[in-house]
């Protein structure tokens, strides 16, 4: 039988692929969100969890980038 | 990737670029009966020539005295552009053969813009010498003076005097500034933001269109504001002119182009007004009447992500506040960084990095200007882009996945439709766990 899902197509690279899948394993958004792995740069999730991963991602680089200018 | 999945991710990411339509892509999402009440005043005739493609004007000046039908020639774009503005329209000669045809309101006024006749049209001179005569400079300030009230209010700073509720309600209704949720005082949009970043021309120009958009919401007829716009903008500067004889609607249509610094007034009831430089500036925004009146930049941005402003305006400071941070504040300069942290508020307040690098370019520093090109150090403009891509690290699409086909059949009956129709975003054809999936928007 074929099987209709409704949600929402992301494509990235696979190192932010891999990192969102990190978030799903450890359900750091609270739920799981990936509905399908499809491949190497594609990802099939939830649509209303968007919003949170765009705030999880800004993080993420906020976390990984320095500061190139010293606060005076 | 196809055009459907470029449509589902511009509905998706929130960022919405503004777009400043010129004077025929407006035209253009106007009604034909509107349209064609404009072609009723020769000068609307005369701005619309004016500002059609070359080729177009060969066009219209040759066949404006053929009095019958010509054969159409090739279409191209630009007979596109004078079906669109409704200029000619197609109609057949004897013989059957398709042909074109001057729009008859539009011949008559666009004659009697050239060659004079008819009804006296623009605005009157006014033929007294005024005793209290402005010259240009102290219009081109006071213009500035205005149209800078209205973007101190945008940005929140308090130090000047309010707008009027007129004013606001235009950029409610524009989405420049929307309703706070909480207390009701209009906030400054996303839109708002990239809009404080254009050039003032353009700024004037979205927010008279925007203004006329609510016209009818306050009694004025936008046919006739359209008209006045134009007369304004091809009247002299430093001249005053008669407010004598004007209907009321356009009275009051003169007080709100007052509020705005597009004329200027010293009296309400004067009887006689000014145009200034921003209203003249409104129909031709690429010509040079613009470059004239640019003010020497007073930006300077060093490689080392250091921003020197040399102003004493708070509006500017404001501005450059919205992505730099700002370190210094001295009577005429500030000084600021960009940071990353600086730059990310920006972007995600809904600046784009174009933006930024745009404004930066527009008012930099005659010293920088004299250096370059590139006018901005390259690592600058690199960084910020760089910052921008780094917020854009996945693509989304709306979406819907259909998988787990009974047969290999069944999916490329779907998918070649799905092809067909624009839709498909994804497939996978191999064997996989779940059969053969793939996407439909």
């Amino acid at each position: 039988m074929v099987k209709v899902t409704r949600g929402t197509l992301v494509k990235c690279d696979p190192a932010m692929k891999e990192f969102l899948i990190h978030l799903d394993e450890t359900m750091a958004i609270g739920t799981k969100f990936i509905i399908e792995d499809l491949d190497e740069q594609h990802l099939f999730i939830q649509t209303d969890a968007i919003e949170t991963l765009m705030a999880r991602v800004d993080d993420l680089m906020d976390k990984i980038s320095f500061p190139m200018t010293e606060k005076s | 990737m196809n055009d459907d999945k470029e449509a589902g991710k511009a509905g998706k990411s929130s960022i919405k670029t503004l777009q400043c339509s010129n004077l025929y892509e407006y035209l253009k999402t106007l009604s034909p009966a509107v349209i064609d009440r404009l072609y009723t005043y020769p000068i609307i005739c005369l701005a619309i020539y004016r500002d059609l493609p070359v080729v177009a004007k060969h066009y219209v000046i040759r066949i404006l005295f053929v009095e019958q039908p010509v054969p159409q020639a090739e279409a191209n774009e630009v007979t596109q552009v004078l079906s669109d503005l409704r200029v000619w329209h197609e109609t057949s000669i004897p013989g059957g053969l398709p042909a074109w045809e001057l729009n008859p309101v539009f011949k008559k006024n666009f004659k009697n813009s050239l060659l004079g006749g008819g009804r006296t049209w623009g605005i009157k001179a006014n033929l007294e010498t005024d005793s209290k005569a402005r010259d240009v400079d102290y219009l081109d300030k006071y213009a500035m003076e205005r149209w800078e009230c209205v973007l101190h209010y945008m940005v929140g700073s308090k130090q000047q005097e309010g707008i009027s509720v007129d004013a606001v309600r235009v950029l409610l209704h524009a989405g420049l500034m929307r309703q706070d949720d909480e207390d009701g005082s209009p906030v400054i949009t996303k839109e708002g933001f990239q809009f404080l970043l254009l050039d003032t021309a353009e700024q004037v120009w979205y927010f008279m269109l925007q203004y006329l958009d609510t016209a009818a919401s306050r009694n004025l007829d936008l046919v006739n504001c359209l008209a006045f716009l134009f007369q304004l903008s091809f009247s002299t500067l430093g001249k005053d002119y008669c407010a004598d004889g004007m209907t009321e609607e356009m009275l009051t249509f003169l007080q709100h182009l007052r509020e705005f610094g597009l004329v200027y007034q010293r009296k309400r009831k004067g009887g006689k007004f000014y145009p200034t430089r921003l209203a003249l500036n409104i129909t031709n925004r690429d010509s040079s009447g613009l470059a004239a009146q640019r003010k020497d930049g007073f930006v300077v941005v060093e490689s080392n992500y250091r921003i020197y402003a040399y102003t004493d305006s708070n509006l500017q400071v404001a501005l450059i506040g919205l992505f730099a941070e700002l370190l210094y504040r001295f009577p005429n300069m500030v000084v600021g960084t960009l940071t990353r942290d600086s730059i990310c508020m920006a972007l995600r307040s809904g600046i784009t990095a174009d933006q930024i690098v745009n404004f930066l370019r527009l008012h930099a520093h005659p010293r920088l200007v004299a250096k370059g090109p590139p006018i901005l150090p390259p690592t600058i403009t690199d960084q910020i882009n760089l910052w921008e891509k780094e917020r854009d690290r996945f693509g989304c699409s709306d979406g819907i996945l259909y998988s787990q086909f009974l047969s290999h059949s069944d999916f490329s009956i779907l998918r070649d439709f799905a092809q067909e129709h624009g839709l498909l975003v994804w497939q996978n054809d191999q064997k996989k766990n779940h059969g053969r999936q793939f996407w439909w928007l």
